[in-house]
Protein backbone atom coordinates (compact mmCIF):
# COMPACT_ATOMS: atom_id res chain seq x y z
CA UNK A 1 0.00 0.00 0.00
CA UNK A 2 2.89 2.33 0.92
CA UNK A 3 4.58 1.48 -2.39
CA UNK A 4 1.45 2.46 -4.26
CA UNK A 5 1.16 5.75 -2.34
CA UNK A 6 4.83 6.57 -2.88
CA UNK A 7 4.58 5.71 -6.55
CA UNK A 8 1.46 7.85 -6.91
CA UNK A 9 3.17 10.86 -5.27
CA UNK A 10 6.20 10.43 -7.52
CA UNK A 11 3.89 10.09 -10.53
CA UNK A 12 2.18 13.35 -9.65
CA UNK A 13 5.56 15.06 -9.26
CA UNK A 14 6.61 13.66 -12.65
CA UNK A 15 3.49 15.12 -14.28
CA UNK A 16 3.87 18.50 -12.59
CA UNK A 17 7.57 18.70 -13.45
CA UNK A 18 6.57 18.91 -17.12
CA UNK A 19 8.62 15.85 -18.11
CA UNK A 20 8.93 16.14 -21.90
CA UNK A 21 8.67 12.41 -22.57
CA UNK A 22 5.50 11.97 -20.52
CA UNK A 23 3.80 15.02 -22.00
CA UNK A 24 4.77 13.93 -25.51
CA UNK A 25 3.06 10.59 -24.89
CA UNK A 26 -0.05 12.44 -23.68
CA UNK A 27 0.06 14.68 -26.74
CA UNK A 28 0.27 11.69 -29.14
CA UNK A 29 -2.69 10.09 -27.37
CA UNK A 30 -4.91 13.14 -27.68
CA UNK A 31 -3.83 14.01 -31.23
CA UNK A 32 -4.54 10.51 -32.56
CA UNK A 33 -7.83 9.99 -30.71
CA UNK A 34 -9.21 13.46 -31.46
CA UNK A 35 -8.44 13.04 -35.16
CA UNK A 36 -10.07 9.60 -35.15
CA UNK A 37 -13.25 10.82 -33.44
CA UNK A 38 -13.45 13.89 -35.70
CA UNK A 39 -13.23 11.73 -38.83
CA UNK A 40 -15.65 9.05 -37.56
CA UNK A 41 -18.41 11.24 -36.11
CA UNK A 42 -20.09 12.74 -39.19
CA UNK A 43 -20.33 9.53 -41.29
CA UNK A 44 -21.38 7.53 -38.21
CA UNK A 45 -24.23 9.93 -37.38
CA UNK A 46 -25.27 10.00 -41.05
CA UNK A 47 -25.32 6.19 -41.08
CA UNK A 48 -27.32 6.12 -37.82
CA UNK A 49 -29.81 8.58 -39.31
CA UNK A 50 -30.29 6.44 -42.43
CA UNK A 51 -30.82 3.35 -40.25
CA UNK A 52 -33.33 5.16 -38.02
CA UNK A 53 -35.33 7.01 -40.66
CA UNK A 54 -35.19 5.03 -43.91
CA UNK A 55 -36.53 1.58 -44.67
CA UNK A 56 -34.42 -0.50 -47.07
CA UNK A 57 -33.81 -4.21 -47.58
CA UNK A 58 -31.21 -5.53 -45.15
CA UNK A 59 -31.63 -2.67 -42.68
CA UNK A 60 -32.05 -4.96 -39.67
CA UNK A 61 -29.05 -6.99 -40.78
CA UNK A 62 -26.88 -3.85 -40.91
CA UNK A 63 -28.07 -2.83 -37.42
CA UNK A 64 -27.19 -6.31 -36.13
CA UNK A 65 -23.73 -6.04 -37.73
CA UNK A 66 -23.02 -2.75 -35.99
CA UNK A 67 -24.27 -4.06 -32.66
CA UNK A 68 -22.03 -7.11 -33.08
CA UNK A 69 -19.07 -4.90 -33.98
CA UNK A 70 -19.38 -3.30 -30.54
CA UNK A 71 -18.00 -6.48 -29.04
CA UNK A 72 -14.93 -6.76 -31.29
CA UNK A 73 -11.79 -6.60 -29.11
CA UNK A 74 -9.33 -3.81 -29.99
CA UNK A 75 -6.56 -6.37 -30.42
CA UNK A 76 -8.55 -8.17 -33.14
CA UNK A 77 -8.97 -4.88 -35.00
CA UNK A 78 -5.23 -4.33 -34.57
CA UNK A 79 -4.39 -7.80 -35.85
CA UNK A 80 -6.63 -7.44 -38.92
CA UNK A 81 -5.22 -4.01 -39.71
CA UNK A 82 -1.68 -5.30 -39.20
CA UNK A 83 -2.28 -8.03 -41.78
CA UNK A 84 -3.80 -5.54 -44.21
CA UNK A 85 -1.08 -2.90 -43.78
CA UNK A 86 2.01 -5.11 -43.46
CA UNK A 87 4.37 -5.25 -46.45
CA UNK A 88 2.91 -8.50 -47.74
CA UNK A 89 -0.68 -7.29 -47.15
CA UNK A 90 -2.98 -5.75 -49.78
CA UNK A 91 -2.30 -2.19 -48.54
CA UNK A 92 1.41 -2.69 -47.82
CA UNK A 93 2.42 -0.23 -50.54
CA UNK A 94 0.86 2.59 -48.58
CA UNK A 95 3.58 2.21 -45.90
CA UNK A 96 1.13 3.00 -43.12
CA UNK A 97 2.16 0.35 -40.61
CA UNK A 98 3.72 1.78 -37.42
CA UNK A 99 2.49 5.29 -38.15
CA UNK A 100 0.00 7.56 -36.38
CA UNK A 101 -2.24 7.26 -39.46
CA UNK A 102 -2.52 3.51 -38.89
CA UNK A 103 -3.42 4.15 -35.25
CA UNK A 104 -6.08 6.64 -36.38
CA UNK A 105 -7.55 4.06 -38.82
CA UNK A 106 -7.68 1.47 -36.03
CA UNK A 107 -9.38 3.89 -33.65
CA UNK A 108 -11.90 4.93 -36.32
CA UNK A 109 -12.81 1.26 -36.79
CA UNK A 110 -13.27 0.91 -33.03
CA UNK A 111 -15.25 4.13 -32.58
CA UNK A 112 -17.52 3.81 -35.63
CA UNK A 113 -19.81 0.96 -34.45
CA UNK A 114 -20.19 2.52 -31.00
CA UNK A 115 -21.06 5.89 -32.52
CA UNK A 116 -23.55 4.31 -34.93
CA UNK A 117 -25.21 2.11 -32.29
CA UNK A 118 -25.59 4.87 -29.69
CA UNK A 119 -26.61 7.54 -32.21
CA UNK A 120 -29.10 5.13 -33.78
CA UNK A 121 -30.69 4.49 -30.37
CA UNK A 122 -30.94 8.25 -29.81
CA UNK A 123 -32.40 9.00 -33.24
CA UNK A 124 -34.81 6.08 -33.09
CA UNK A 125 -36.27 7.41 -29.86
CA UNK A 126 -36.55 10.91 -31.32
CA UNK A 127 -39.99 12.30 -31.99
CA UNK A 128 -41.23 11.55 -35.53
CA UNK A 129 -43.14 14.83 -35.39
CA UNK A 130 -39.84 16.76 -35.43
CA UNK A 131 -39.06 15.37 -38.89
CA UNK A 132 -42.60 15.89 -40.18
CA UNK A 133 -42.79 19.42 -38.78
CA UNK A 134 -39.50 20.40 -40.41
CA UNK A 135 -40.60 18.95 -43.76
CA UNK A 136 -44.00 20.61 -43.65
CA UNK A 137 -42.36 23.97 -42.87
CA UNK A 138 -40.45 23.74 -46.13
CA UNK A 139 -37.19 22.09 -45.05
CA UNK A 140 -35.40 19.82 -47.51
CA UNK A 141 -34.73 16.23 -46.40
CA UNK A 142 -31.14 17.25 -45.53
CA UNK A 143 -32.18 20.29 -43.47
CA UNK A 144 -34.91 18.23 -41.75
CA UNK A 145 -32.28 15.61 -40.87
CA UNK A 146 -30.00 18.31 -39.43
CA UNK A 147 -32.98 19.63 -37.42
CA UNK A 148 -33.74 16.19 -35.99
CA UNK A 149 -30.05 15.69 -35.15
CA UNK A 150 -30.06 19.04 -33.36
CA UNK A 151 -33.13 17.95 -31.38
CA UNK A 152 -31.34 14.83 -30.08
CA UNK A 153 -27.95 16.48 -29.71
CA UNK A 154 -27.54 15.52 -26.04
CA UNK A 155 -27.84 11.81 -26.87
CA UNK A 156 -25.40 12.23 -29.75
CA UNK A 157 -22.91 14.07 -27.52
CA UNK A 158 -23.08 11.16 -25.09
CA UNK A 159 -22.29 8.81 -28.00
CA UNK A 160 -19.28 10.90 -29.04
CA UNK A 161 -17.95 11.07 -25.48
CA UNK A 162 -18.41 7.33 -24.97
CA UNK A 163 -16.62 6.57 -28.25
CA UNK A 164 -13.77 8.96 -27.39
CA UNK A 165 -13.46 7.30 -23.99
CA UNK A 166 -13.20 3.92 -25.66
CA UNK A 167 -10.52 4.80 -28.19
CA UNK A 168 -8.26 6.88 -25.97
CA UNK A 169 -8.01 3.99 -23.53
CA UNK A 170 -7.59 1.14 -26.03
CA UNK A 171 -4.22 -0.55 -26.14
CA UNK A 172 -4.60 -3.54 -28.50
CA UNK A 173 -4.94 -1.80 -31.83
CA UNK A 174 -2.49 1.04 -31.10
CA UNK A 175 0.16 -1.40 -29.94
CA UNK A 176 -0.13 -3.63 -33.00
CA UNK A 177 -0.37 -1.03 -35.77
CA UNK A 178 1.47 1.82 -34.03
CA UNK A 179 4.43 -0.17 -32.79
CA UNK A 180 4.84 1.89 -29.58
CA UNK A 181 7.61 4.09 -31.05
CA UNK A 182 8.79 6.77 -28.60
CA UNK A 183 7.89 10.34 -29.56
CA UNK A 184 5.87 9.11 -32.53
CA UNK A 185 3.32 6.37 -31.89
CA UNK A 186 3.65 5.79 -28.15
CA UNK A 187 0.39 6.82 -26.55
CA UNK A 188 -0.86 6.60 -22.97
CA UNK A 189 -2.18 2.99 -22.95
CA UNK A 190 0.81 1.53 -24.85
CA UNK A 191 3.22 3.45 -22.62
CA UNK A 192 1.50 2.15 -19.48
CA UNK A 193 1.76 -1.42 -20.82
CA UNK A 194 5.47 -0.93 -21.60
CA UNK A 195 6.42 0.80 -18.34
CA UNK A 196 4.56 -1.82 -16.30
CA UNK A 197 6.36 -4.65 -18.11
CA UNK A 198 9.68 -2.91 -17.28
CA UNK A 199 8.66 -2.59 -13.63
CA UNK A 200 8.68 1.22 -13.90
CA UNK A 201 5.41 1.93 -12.16
CA UNK A 202 5.82 5.66 -11.56
CA UNK A 203 5.49 6.65 -15.21
CA UNK A 204 2.68 4.12 -15.67
CA UNK A 205 0.75 5.54 -12.73
CA UNK A 206 1.33 9.11 -13.92
CA UNK A 207 -0.16 8.29 -17.31
CA UNK A 208 -2.96 6.32 -15.66
CA UNK A 209 -3.76 9.44 -13.61
CA UNK A 210 -4.15 11.41 -16.83
CA UNK A 211 -6.56 8.81 -18.22
CA UNK A 212 -8.54 8.73 -14.97
CA UNK A 213 -8.72 12.54 -14.84
CA UNK A 214 -9.92 12.56 -18.44
CA UNK A 215 -12.57 9.91 -17.65
CA UNK A 216 -13.71 11.98 -14.67
CA UNK A 217 -13.93 15.18 -16.73
CA UNK A 218 -15.81 13.45 -19.54
CA UNK A 219 -18.29 12.00 -17.08
CA UNK A 220 -18.82 15.35 -15.38
CA UNK A 221 -19.49 16.85 -18.80
CA UNK A 222 -21.83 13.99 -19.75
CA UNK A 223 -23.78 14.27 -16.50
CA UNK A 224 -24.03 18.03 -16.97
CA UNK A 225 -25.45 17.80 -20.51
CA UNK A 226 -27.79 14.96 -19.55
CA UNK A 227 -29.01 17.06 -16.65
CA UNK A 228 -29.69 19.89 -19.06
CA UNK A 229 -31.62 17.54 -21.34
CA UNK A 230 -33.77 16.38 -18.41
CA UNK A 231 -34.69 19.96 -17.60
CA UNK A 232 -35.58 20.66 -21.21
CA UNK A 233 -37.92 17.71 -21.41
CA UNK A 234 -39.87 18.57 -18.26
CA UNK B 1 -64.93 39.68 -59.74
CA UNK B 2 -63.34 36.95 -57.64
CA UNK B 3 -64.54 34.27 -60.05
CA UNK B 4 -62.22 35.72 -62.70
CA UNK B 5 -59.19 35.12 -60.48
CA UNK B 6 -57.73 31.65 -60.72
CA UNK B 7 -58.01 29.95 -57.35
CA UNK B 8 -55.61 27.34 -56.01
CA UNK B 9 -57.25 24.00 -55.41
CA UNK B 10 -56.40 20.48 -54.42
CA UNK B 11 -58.45 17.39 -55.02
CA UNK B 12 -57.75 13.85 -53.94
CA UNK B 13 -59.92 11.15 -55.43
CA UNK B 14 -60.27 7.46 -54.61
CA UNK B 15 -57.63 7.65 -51.88
CA UNK B 16 -56.73 4.25 -50.45
CA UNK B 17 -54.25 3.71 -47.66
CA UNK B 18 -53.41 0.46 -45.91
CA UNK B 19 -51.14 -0.33 -43.01
CA UNK B 20 -50.35 -4.03 -43.20
CA UNK B 21 -53.69 -5.71 -43.76
CA UNK B 22 -55.64 -2.90 -42.07
CA UNK B 23 -57.42 -0.50 -44.39
CA UNK B 24 -57.14 3.02 -43.02
CA UNK B 25 -58.71 4.88 -45.97
CA UNK B 26 -60.99 3.29 -48.52
CA UNK B 27 -61.83 5.25 -51.69
CA UNK B 28 -62.09 8.66 -50.06
CA UNK B 29 -62.71 11.76 -52.20
CA UNK B 30 -61.72 15.13 -50.88
CA UNK B 31 -61.17 18.56 -52.36
CA UNK B 32 -60.42 22.03 -51.07
CA UNK B 33 -60.07 25.43 -52.75
CA UNK B 34 -58.25 28.59 -51.81
CA UNK B 35 -59.81 30.45 -48.88
CA UNK B 36 -62.17 27.60 -47.96
CA UNK B 37 -62.68 26.38 -44.43
CA UNK B 38 -63.27 22.64 -44.24
CA UNK B 39 -64.29 20.65 -41.18
CA UNK B 40 -63.35 16.99 -41.01
CA UNK B 41 -65.00 14.91 -38.32
CA UNK B 42 -64.94 11.26 -37.35
CA UNK B 43 -64.18 8.99 -34.43
CA UNK B 44 -60.64 8.22 -33.29
CA UNK B 45 -59.08 5.86 -35.82
CA UNK B 46 -61.44 6.85 -38.63
CA UNK B 47 -58.51 7.98 -40.82
CA UNK B 48 -58.65 11.77 -40.40
CA UNK B 49 -54.98 12.26 -39.52
CA UNK B 50 -53.89 9.83 -42.24
CA UNK B 51 -55.88 11.77 -44.85
CA UNK B 52 -54.33 15.02 -43.65
CA UNK B 53 -50.82 13.55 -43.77
CA UNK B 54 -51.40 12.29 -47.33
CA UNK B 55 -52.66 15.75 -48.27
CA UNK B 56 -49.48 17.26 -46.83
CA UNK B 57 -47.28 14.87 -48.81
CA UNK B 58 -46.02 13.18 -45.65
CA UNK B 59 -47.57 9.78 -46.41
CA UNK B 60 -47.75 8.05 -49.77
CA UNK B 61 -51.16 6.52 -50.50
CA UNK B 62 -51.34 3.08 -52.10
CA UNK B 63 -53.84 4.55 -54.53
CA UNK B 64 -55.03 8.09 -55.21
CA UNK B 65 -55.73 10.48 -58.02
CA UNK B 66 -54.35 13.77 -56.86
CA UNK B 67 -54.85 16.97 -58.76
CA UNK B 68 -53.21 20.10 -57.49
CA UNK B 69 -53.63 23.54 -58.99
CA UNK B 70 -51.21 25.82 -57.20
CA UNK B 71 -51.85 29.54 -57.18
CA UNK B 72 -48.79 30.22 -59.31
CA UNK B 73 -48.31 26.96 -61.17
CA UNK B 74 -49.64 24.85 -63.98
CA UNK B 75 -52.54 22.64 -63.15
CA UNK B 76 -52.20 18.94 -63.49
CA UNK B 77 -51.66 15.51 -62.03
CA UNK B 78 -48.06 14.77 -61.21
CA UNK B 79 -46.20 11.57 -60.38
CA UNK B 80 -45.94 11.08 -56.60
CA UNK B 81 -42.29 12.22 -56.10
CA UNK B 82 -43.00 15.54 -57.84
CA UNK B 83 -46.40 15.92 -56.26
CA UNK B 84 -44.93 15.19 -52.82
CA UNK B 85 -42.42 18.03 -53.26
CA UNK B 86 -45.14 20.37 -54.47
CA UNK B 87 -47.48 19.51 -51.59
CA UNK B 88 -44.70 19.92 -49.03
CA UNK B 89 -44.04 23.40 -50.39
CA UNK B 90 -47.63 24.56 -50.56
CA UNK B 91 -49.39 22.67 -47.78
CA UNK B 92 -48.61 22.96 -44.08
CA UNK B 93 -49.65 20.25 -41.61
CA UNK B 94 -49.98 20.77 -37.88
CA UNK B 95 -50.05 17.80 -35.50
CA UNK B 96 -52.71 17.32 -32.85
CA UNK B 97 -49.97 17.92 -30.28
CA UNK B 98 -47.74 20.26 -32.24
CA UNK B 99 -44.01 19.75 -32.06
CA UNK B 100 -42.03 22.82 -31.12
CA UNK B 101 -38.29 22.67 -31.68
CA UNK B 102 -35.89 23.28 -28.80
CA UNK B 103 -35.37 27.00 -28.51
CA UNK B 104 -37.42 30.15 -28.17
CA UNK B 105 -40.75 31.11 -29.69
CA UNK B 106 -38.79 33.35 -32.07
CA UNK B 107 -36.61 30.42 -33.23
CA UNK B 108 -39.69 28.33 -33.92
CA UNK B 109 -41.68 30.96 -35.78
CA UNK B 110 -38.60 31.92 -37.82
CA UNK B 111 -37.84 28.28 -38.80
CA UNK B 112 -39.93 28.21 -42.00
CA UNK B 113 -38.78 31.69 -43.06
CA UNK B 114 -35.13 30.65 -42.79
CA UNK B 115 -35.91 27.91 -45.32
CA UNK B 116 -37.15 30.60 -47.71
CA UNK B 117 -33.71 32.21 -47.71
CA UNK B 118 -34.84 35.60 -46.40
CA UNK B 119 -32.47 38.11 -44.86
CA UNK B 120 -32.08 38.07 -41.08
CA UNK B 121 -33.66 41.52 -40.84
CA UNK B 122 -36.68 40.54 -42.93
CA UNK B 123 -37.19 37.38 -40.86
CA UNK B 124 -37.03 39.37 -37.62
CA UNK B 125 -39.48 41.95 -38.93
CA UNK B 126 -41.99 39.35 -40.11
CA UNK B 127 -41.78 37.27 -36.93
CA UNK B 128 -42.33 40.29 -34.68
CA UNK B 129 -45.20 41.48 -36.90
CA UNK B 130 -46.86 38.04 -36.93
CA UNK B 131 -46.60 37.60 -33.19
CA UNK B 132 -47.99 41.10 -32.63
CA UNK B 133 -50.86 40.39 -34.99
CA UNK B 134 -51.88 37.35 -32.96
CA UNK B 135 -51.17 38.89 -29.53
CA UNK B 136 -48.25 36.58 -28.86
CA UNK B 137 -45.50 39.20 -28.84
CA UNK B 138 -44.99 38.86 -25.08
CA UNK B 139 -43.83 35.27 -25.64
CA UNK B 140 -41.19 36.03 -28.28
CA UNK B 141 -38.13 35.22 -26.15
CA UNK B 142 -39.76 32.52 -24.02
CA UNK B 143 -38.44 28.97 -24.23
CA UNK B 144 -41.07 26.88 -26.02
CA UNK B 145 -40.97 24.22 -23.33
CA UNK B 146 -42.22 26.76 -20.78
CA UNK B 147 -45.43 27.47 -22.73
CA UNK B 148 -48.87 26.17 -21.85
CA UNK B 149 -50.63 23.72 -24.20
CA UNK B 150 -52.82 26.48 -25.67
CA UNK B 151 -49.87 28.83 -26.17
CA UNK B 152 -47.91 26.08 -27.89
CA UNK B 153 -50.81 25.43 -30.23
CA UNK B 154 -51.18 29.10 -31.14
CA UNK B 155 -47.43 29.53 -31.67
CA UNK B 156 -47.49 26.46 -33.93
CA UNK B 157 -50.41 27.89 -35.95
CA UNK B 158 -48.57 31.20 -36.41
CA UNK B 159 -45.39 29.27 -37.34
CA UNK B 160 -47.35 27.53 -40.12
CA UNK B 161 -49.16 30.65 -41.27
CA UNK B 162 -46.05 32.82 -41.53
CA UNK B 163 -44.62 30.60 -44.29
CA UNK B 164 -47.61 31.64 -46.46
CA UNK B 165 -48.81 28.17 -47.46
CA UNK B 166 -51.83 27.81 -49.73
CA UNK B 167 -53.42 25.19 -47.50
CA UNK B 168 -53.07 24.66 -43.74
CA UNK B 169 -54.13 21.34 -42.24
CA UNK B 170 -54.91 21.48 -38.53
CA UNK B 171 -55.28 18.18 -36.70
CA UNK B 172 -57.44 18.73 -33.60
CA UNK B 173 -56.11 22.27 -33.11
CA UNK B 174 -58.29 23.07 -30.10
CA UNK B 175 -57.64 19.93 -28.06
CA UNK B 176 -55.23 21.64 -25.62
CA UNK B 177 -57.02 24.96 -25.33
CA UNK B 178 -59.23 26.65 -22.79
CA UNK B 179 -62.24 28.71 -23.88
CA UNK B 180 -60.27 31.95 -24.16
CA UNK B 181 -57.49 30.39 -26.26
CA UNK B 182 -60.10 28.78 -28.52
CA UNK B 183 -61.75 32.09 -29.19
CA UNK B 184 -58.39 33.61 -30.09
CA UNK B 185 -57.68 30.67 -32.39
CA UNK B 186 -61.08 30.94 -34.09
CA UNK B 187 -60.27 34.58 -34.87
CA UNK B 188 -56.86 33.56 -36.15
CA UNK B 189 -58.39 30.92 -38.45
CA UNK B 190 -61.04 33.31 -39.79
CA UNK B 191 -58.29 35.83 -40.55
CA UNK B 192 -56.28 33.21 -42.43
CA UNK B 193 -59.27 32.29 -44.58
CA UNK B 194 -59.76 35.96 -45.40
CA UNK B 195 -56.16 35.93 -46.61
CA UNK B 196 -57.19 33.22 -49.10
CA UNK B 197 -55.49 30.38 -47.25
CA UNK B 198 -57.52 27.16 -47.29
CA UNK B 199 -57.90 25.61 -43.84
CA UNK B 200 -58.84 22.01 -43.21
CA UNK B 201 -59.34 21.10 -39.58
CA UNK B 202 -60.42 18.10 -37.62
CA UNK B 203 -62.25 18.64 -34.36
CA UNK B 204 -64.40 17.13 -31.64
CA UNK B 205 -65.04 20.59 -30.21
CA UNK B 206 -68.79 21.22 -29.74
CA UNK B 207 -68.19 25.00 -29.86
CA UNK B 208 -66.76 24.73 -33.33
CA UNK B 209 -70.12 25.96 -34.65
CA UNK B 210 -68.78 29.48 -34.08
CA UNK B 211 -66.82 29.02 -37.29
CA UNK B 212 -68.74 28.90 -40.56
CA UNK B 213 -67.47 26.07 -42.71
CA UNK B 214 -67.60 25.78 -46.47
CA UNK B 215 -67.51 21.99 -46.32
CA UNK B 216 -68.09 19.29 -43.73
CA UNK B 217 -66.61 15.85 -44.29
CA UNK B 218 -67.33 12.91 -42.00
CA UNK B 219 -65.21 9.78 -41.99
CA UNK B 220 -66.25 6.48 -40.48
CA UNK B 221 -63.85 3.52 -40.45
CA UNK B 222 -61.86 4.90 -43.36
CA UNK B 223 -64.84 5.71 -45.56
CA UNK B 224 -66.41 9.04 -46.28
CA UNK B 225 -69.98 8.73 -45.02
CA UNK B 226 -71.12 12.30 -45.24
CA UNK B 227 -70.16 15.36 -47.22
CA UNK B 228 -72.02 18.62 -47.15
CA UNK B 229 -71.25 21.99 -48.67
Amino acid sequence: MNDLTDASIQALQLLLSGDAEVWNIISVSFTVSLKAILIATVPAIAMAFVLAYYAFPGRRFVITLFNTALAIPAVVVGLTLYLLLSRSGPFGDLHLLFTQEAMIIGQIILAFPLLVAMSHASLQSSDQRAWETAITLGASAFVAAVTVIREVRFGLMAAIIAAFGRIIAEVGSSMMVGGNILNYTRNIPTAIALETSKGSFVEGIALGMVLLTLALLLNFFLTAIQGKAEVIHQ
Amino acid sequence: MTSLIKKASLSLNRVCFKRGIRTILDNVDFSVSQGELVLMTGQNGSGKSTLLKITAGLLKPQQAQVRFVPHDGQQGSYPWPRLKKLLRRKVCYLHQHPYLFHGSVYDNVAYGLKRQKMSKQEIEQRVVQALQEYSLESLIHRDCHELSGGEKQRVAIVRSWITRPEIILLDEPFSNMDKESRKKSYALIKQMCQQDIAIVLTSHDPLIGELSFDQHIHLYQGKMTHKSV
